[in-house]
């Protein structure tokens, strides 16, 4: 029995002591959210926010991690931001109590809860996104996932995309329903830099 | 019929137009005719689908207080004598709930911001309730007040801000004009009494504040569609009632499509 007791914390305490959770903070300038709506049943309308924040971290010898991703509501971008002579753009229009309700909610965001790795990388993160004050789960797949040194300045980052998907409906946003589609595809590229 | 629903036109127009004129016609005789404008926006409100309870975000809790203003309308007209106190009562009341359903966008400002938007937010909201709630006893001006008041604050707001909240002010409007078809028709004897006056002044004064804080319609908008139950007091020929409501429409339609100007002009003018 003690032999088996040894055995176990012989394997056990050189792999603790390998843990090593690193912090990471993400880069703002390299860090996106896309997202895609069908509209009127016909194509697919994308966009994206320009505007985020967050952390997170990764220990690859305890295959965990955490991401809290913050995403300010009033950067959504369709590219169409030049009024004209009409009353409002769709990135405007975006912006209203009709959608993203910026004046009221300044922020999304999305906290993990838990993130299951497939070898050395992240796969999936499961969590929680926070949209129009209500929190709702929402699951992103990682499609990709690296860790270098930057080529350029050879700090340690990490980065990669990933994807998911959510009923707007699920949040309180109903405006425009079906005729706007209700299930909303998303996108995050995320870039950050150990801490 | 479930796309006819689903198109905004007939969710802001026909349907509470038809709503306010089943409710005014089959409640005049109980002298709750004035329900029509509560159908009229109740109407909207089912049919867009925005309404929930899980988050409380403005313009949710707006249709929470207006759920009040006709429950309130009904025991003034059925409990109570009106008094001249009655219509600064009633505004102070709704003016204080306006605080409550802006109390998320008013906090995010402070000093001479906050005050200016506070005190802005409950004048107005005084003045439209007291001003409306004082044409409780004639029917043809309240409906035109409450058409005008509608129109006036749902066009605005789909043009300055948020085309939920315009939807909201055009049912209100509908629902009004129903009832000013019916005044047409049965002149004095449809009486609007609080219901009426107090659902549309409260309802259309918080939608037009809805759109001022959540988008870009600036506030001298309010000020034109301040003047619209105020408009309606002008005086009207010595004709048949159909007459004098289109009249006392015309009156506040001038108002209300001061208040579409100033929004249209101003949105124009924005950067963007």
């Amino acid at each position: 029995m003690r032999t088996k007791v040894f055995g176990v914390l012989a394997l056990v305490v050189p792999l603790a002591a390998m843990a090593n959770p690193e912090n990471y903070t993400i880069d703002p300038t390299h860090t996106s959210a896309y997202f895609e709506v069908e509209h009127l049943g016909v194509s697919n309308q994308r966009g994206r926010f320009d505007r985020t924040s967050g952390k997170f971290t990764l220990d690859r010898v305890a295959k965990s991690g955490s991401v809290e991703l913050n995403i300010e509501t009033a950067s959504v971008s369709t590219g169409d931001n030049v009024k004209g002579s009409r009353p409002r753009t769709l990135d405007d229009h975006l912006k209203t109590a009709d959608f993203f309700n910026v004046a009221e909610f300044a922020r999304m965001s999305f906290k993990s809860t838990g993130v299951k790795f497939v070898g050395d990388n992240p796969a999936e993160i499961a969590g929680n996104l926070t949209l129009l004050g209500v929190t709702k789960p929402v699951t992103l797949k990682v499609e990709r996932w690296v860790c270098k040194d930057n080529p350029m300045s050879k700090k340690p980052m990490c980065g990669g995309n990933a994807s998911g998907s959510l009923k707007r409906t699920d949040f309180g946003m109903k405006y425009g329903v079906p005729a706007i589609g209700d299930e909303i595809r998303l996108w995050v590229s995320v870039e950050g830099y150990k801490d | 019929m479930q796309d006819l629903l689903n198109n905004p036109a007939v969710q802001s127009s026909v349907a509470p137009f038809l709503a306010g004129l089943l409710a005014a016609g089959v409640l005049f005789p109980l002298r709750l005719g004035g329900l029509a404008a509560a159908a009229g926006f109740f109407t909207t409100v089912y049919l867009v689908g925005d309404f929930t309870l899980e988050s409380l975000d403005s313009k949710r809790k707006l249709v929470l207080v207006a759920i009040a203003a006709p429950v309130f309308g009904v025991i003034a007209d059925l409990a109570f004598k009106p008094t001249r106190a009655s219509g600064p009562v009633l505004g102070a009341v709704f003016a204080a709930a306006g605080g409550w359903v802006f109390f998320n966008l008013l906090k995010q400002k402070s000093g001479l911001d906050l005050a200016l938007h506070g005190a802005g937010l409950a004048a107005f909201v005084i003045w439209t309730v007291t001003f409306s709630v004082a044409l409780h006893s004639d029917a043809l001006r309240a409906g035109a007040a409450g058409l005008g008041l509608g129109l006036g604050a749902g066009v605005s707001a789909v043009l300055g801000a948020s085309a939920l909240l315009g939807q909201y002010g055009m049912g209100l409007g509908a629902g009004c004009g129903a009832f000013l078809l019916l005044g047409m028709i049965f002149g004095p004897r449809v009486t609007p009494g609080t219901t009426l006056t107090l659902t549309a002044g409260a309802a259309a004064s918080l939608v037009a504040v809805g759109a001022v804080l959540t988008g870009q319609l600036p506030w001298y908008a309010l000020a034109a569609l301040a003047l619209v139950p105020v408009a309606v007091l002008l005086p009207l020929p010595k004709a048949a009632p159909w007459m004098q409501a289109i009249v006392a429409a015309l009156y506040a339609a001038a108002a209300a499509v001061a208040a579409w100007v100033l929004a249209w002009l101003a949105s124009r003018g924005s950067a963007g």
